[in-house]
């Protein structure tokens, strides 16, 4: 943090315009973008042979809160694409739109789905229009994408600020998503199954929340799969599926009691 | 000879009792030749809403594509499916932004509403819209349609005798057609199932 303030004092001049470089040859928009995400909620996206596991960390849990259908880390952008979101939210509302509206284009021109990673450089593609031109600022948002396509099969990716993507087993994005990286490096095994890896999710967001317990409440538990006649499915689970599986996998106690 | 009687059509829709009925003829003509016997004129929306397009058949296929597009995107923002009467007013106002040169179609869209209502409506090729109670008639075949339905149609029928109703209404009426037929495509919606079944009428 100390280090950062220092740097804000020499960056003064070369901050404040997202389509200009630093001497050190930064772009100050975009790392500020990447610090307002690991403020925000954290989400974790794991790959296993039969499906995407993709949970979430509710920031927002309040009482008032009106518990809608709509959920608040995950969103689907086609039938066999989805994505957790990890910043601000209104910025994450415009680039999930946008994404939908490209898987459209795509299907109308060729009557068929968007292969997965198509999708996300596409977005990327409209996100690094705004650390290249215009003079606006870019979009506070990190994606985690979850899909399948009928030439790679299931895929997971994260994207940043920047337009930057990346293929990935298993990624984190949000607050303390390098202390979940690391544990998801160690953790990570390469032939799990669907229901192993939504066992991993929940054992690395618990390590990592900062919030004292674990309920279904905080949480968003998302997976991609394919059903036995060979559809992509999304299914979100519900609070009380979640509170099922937060007691199965023993992760539902308060973080200091768990051993 | 009209542009909307190139590639020939009859579509056919009507209300029965919580349940609906939507039939189409299959050929596909380039003017006096036919060209197939298996064209698909109705599509399915969703599970409770089918549309079915006659007129120009690359107009027909264009503008199912295009309704789908928009209908996905309102299922993902809106996270629920479309109400027949929306999803007409929808089709009605994307035909009317071709208004100086218009998709050249005539669809028929039916629908069970909320209370499984049976929704049913058509419109011109500039998004007229025409809601109905009983039947309604679109295509080439359109005339003779009228007729058939007029006379074998009674109100709250169930879906067995709908079917066998419009069945008879279509089948009768593309024979005084020689530029639809070669079959029947019909669909008898419930809101517990969705049965699909093809006729086989004249072969001509």
């Amino acid at each position: 943090m100390i280090s950062l303030s220092k740097v804000k004092n020499m960056s003064r001049r070369y901050d404040s315009r997202t389509t200009i470089f630093s001497p050190e040859g930064r772009l100050y928009q975009v790392e500020y973008a990447m610090e307002a995400i690991g403020n925000a909620g954290s989400a974790i996206g794991i790959l296993s042979k039969d499906g995407v596991v993709l949970i979430g960390e509710k920031k927002v849990t309040s009482k008032l809160l009106q518990t809608s259908t709509s959920s608040e880390k995950m969103y689907k952008i086609d039938d066999h694409v989805a994505c957790a979101v990890a910043g601000i939210m209104s910025d994450a509302n415009i680039l999930i739109n946008t994404a939908r509206v490209q898987a459209q284009r795509y299907t109308f021109m060729y009557q068929e789905p968007m292969p997965v990673e198509q999708l996300v450089q596409s977005l990327c593609d409209t996100k690094q229009g705004y650390t290249q031109f215009g003079g606006l600022r870019p979009f506070g948002v990190s994606f985690l994408f979850a899909g399948w396509d009928k030439n790679h099969g299931f895929q997971l990716y994260m994207s940043d600020p920047s337009g930057n993507y990346g293929g990935w087993k298993a990624a984190a994005v949000g607050a303390n998503n390098q202390a979940a990286q690391s544990i998801l490096k160690q953790d990570y095994k390469e032939d799990a199954t669907r229901e192993e890896a939504v066992e991993l999710a929940l054992k690395v967001l618990s390590k990592t929340m900062d919030s004292t317990s674990l309920t279904s409440e905080k949480l968003e538990l998302a997976e991609v799969f394919l059903t036995p006649s060979g559809s992509v499915k999304y299914h979100v689970h519900s609070p009380d599926s979640l509170t099922k599986l937060l007691l199965k996998h023993g992760v539902t106690q308060p973080a200091a009691e768990s051993s | 000879m009209s542009i909307f009687e190139y590639n020939g059509s009859a579509v056919v829709a009507m209300v029965g009792k919580n349940c609906f009925a939507i039939a189409s003829d299959r050929r596909l003509g380039v003017q006096l030749q036919t060209i197939a016997t298996d064209f698909q004129r109705i599509s399915k929306i969703h599970d409770r809403v089918f549309i079915a397009l006659s007129g120009l058949a690359t107009d027909v296929q264009t503008l199912y594509q295009r309704l789908v597009f928009r209908h996905k995107l309102y299922q993902l923002r809106e996270e629920r499916d479309m109400k027949p009467e929306t999803f007409a007013s929808l089709v009605s106002a994307i035909l009317y932004e071709k208004r100086f040169g218009p998709y050249l179609c005539q669809p028929v869209i039916a629908g069970l509403g909320e209370d499984d209502k049976p929704f049913i409506c058509t419109m011109d090729s500039i998004g007229a819209k025409e809601l109905a109670k009983d039947f309604v008639v679109s295509g080439t075949a359109s005339e003779s349609l009228y007729g058939a339905c007029e006379a074998m149609y009674k109100p709250d029928m169930e879906a067995e005798e709908l079917f066998e109703t419009i069945s008879q209404a279509l089948l009768s009426s593309v024979d005084r057609d020689c530029l639809s037929g070669w079959g029947g495509h019909v669909y008898v919606v419930t809101p517990t199932e969705i049965k699909e079944r093809i006729l086989k009428g004249r072969m001509d």
